[in-house]
């Protein structure tokens, strides 16, 4: 049913009122504050000065640990490292008795000694069991007492 | 599109507004929800007939605009309509969620009415008159419905309504036609509707 054109007159004055009705509302200020808040929010997690302070601090102090940490595992390892493997890896002298004095004349002999001698000494083998011989140089004083042993790789 | 108030010589555009806000600028987002809320609180308040679902609608509209104002195009399509889109999406998802057309608030109806004695007639008159407007306007399909409430409540272009409601020019011409008749319509069997119903009552009272 096609409406008439009085009806059509009837309605477009009714929704111009309505139109004029409804231009009066305003959203409540609530709904504002509720809408800025939520940017609030959203945008204090990833800007704004607080938050970069934060992640100075944060990454400051992971700077820190980590320096620490890794001392921490030096030192550790350092004082765990078996003496031998130092002196085989480096082939640096491993000191058992008096320190050498400067220009005191030595002689060095090379021996063949079971590692369990080395253990002994407190110095655990590098390698092979207890039984087998480890080739070792042995730094003598002229009293005849040993002042270090290098032991062979 | 009467309701939206215009931005003056001074003022930046709602584009300039919309770059801002993508890159964090709360001034920005705050001139454009006082720019643009009214509109898409009215457009909200219509489709579903409910303050409170509108003001979810219109949060949640601008809740959108903030996280996504870096992908607005304005080659696209003006802010308005932009928002439009939007809050379509939004109210339609509203809709489906509670699966009905939620009851007409009584303070929806007319919520700054301010009735003195002198006017009171005429006031209730006026305000059942817009009661009945409303009810049948909720009462349309929803495709109706929104050409309706964007063209002939809010002013917007058969142009712009196009691109907010995702269709062509020709289809808004045809949806309105077609729903001012069924407005007409019920509008015609609301008041029959009254008439026998006033006449019922008297003839109860007598």
């Amino acid at each position: 049913m096609t409406p008439t054109r009085h009806e059509n007159c009837r309605l477009a004055e009714a929704l111009e009122k309505l139109r004029r009705d409804e231009a009066r509302l305003e959203t409540p200020p609530h709904i504002e504050a509720a809408v800025l808040a939520a940017w609030d929010r959203a945008h204090a997690e990833t800007t704004g000065p607080r938050r970069v302070w934060r992640n100075l601090a944060a990454a400051a102090a992971a700077v820190t640990i980590a320096i620490g940490l890794t001392q921490l595992g030096r030192q550790l390892e350092r004082l765990t490292r078996p003496a031998v493997q130092q002196a085989a890896n480096s082939r640096t002298l491993l000191l058992v008795g008096e320190p050498i004095l400067q220009g005191e004349p030595v002689r060095m002999v090379r021996m063949r000694v079971p590692a369990s001698t080395l253990t002994s000494l407190g110095v655990r083998p590098m390698a092979g069991t207890p039984g087998e011989h480890i080739d070792v140089d042995v730094i003598v004083g002229e009293d005849g007492v040993a002042r270090a042993i290098r032991v062979g790789r | 599109m009467r309701d939206v108030p215009r931005a003056t010589a001074g003022d930046p555009t709602d584009s300039d507004l919309m770059r801002r806000t993508a890159a964090g600028d709360r001034d920005a987002f705050t001139a454009l929800y006082k720019r643009h809320h009214a509109m898409v609180y009215r457009f909200a308040r219509l489709m579903t007939g409910s303050n409170s679902a509108a003001e979810d609608i219109v949060q949640e509209v601008f809740l959108v605009v903030m996280r996504d104002a870096g992908r607005y195009d304005p080659a696209r399509a003006a802010l308005a309509s932009y928002l439009y889109g939007v809050a379509r999406h939004q109210t339609r998802r509203r809709l489906a969620r509670d699966r009905q057309f939620v009851a007409f608030d009584e303070e929806c109806a007319d919520a700054t009415a301010h009735v003195t004695e002198d006017d009171v007639n005429a006031t209730l008159e006026r305000r059942q008159a817009l009661l009945r407007l409303r009810r049948a306007i909720l009462s349309l399909p929803r495709r109706y419905r929104e050409v309706i409430v964007v063209c002939d409540l809010q002013d917007v272009t058969y142009n712009d309504a196009a691109v907010a409601l995702g269709c062509a020019v020709g289809t808004i011409r045809s949806r309105l036609h077609r729903a001012r008749n069924l407005l007409t319509q019920k509008m015609g069997c609301a008041t029959s509707s009254e008439e026998g119903h006033r006449r019922l009552n008297m003839r109860c009272a007598v």
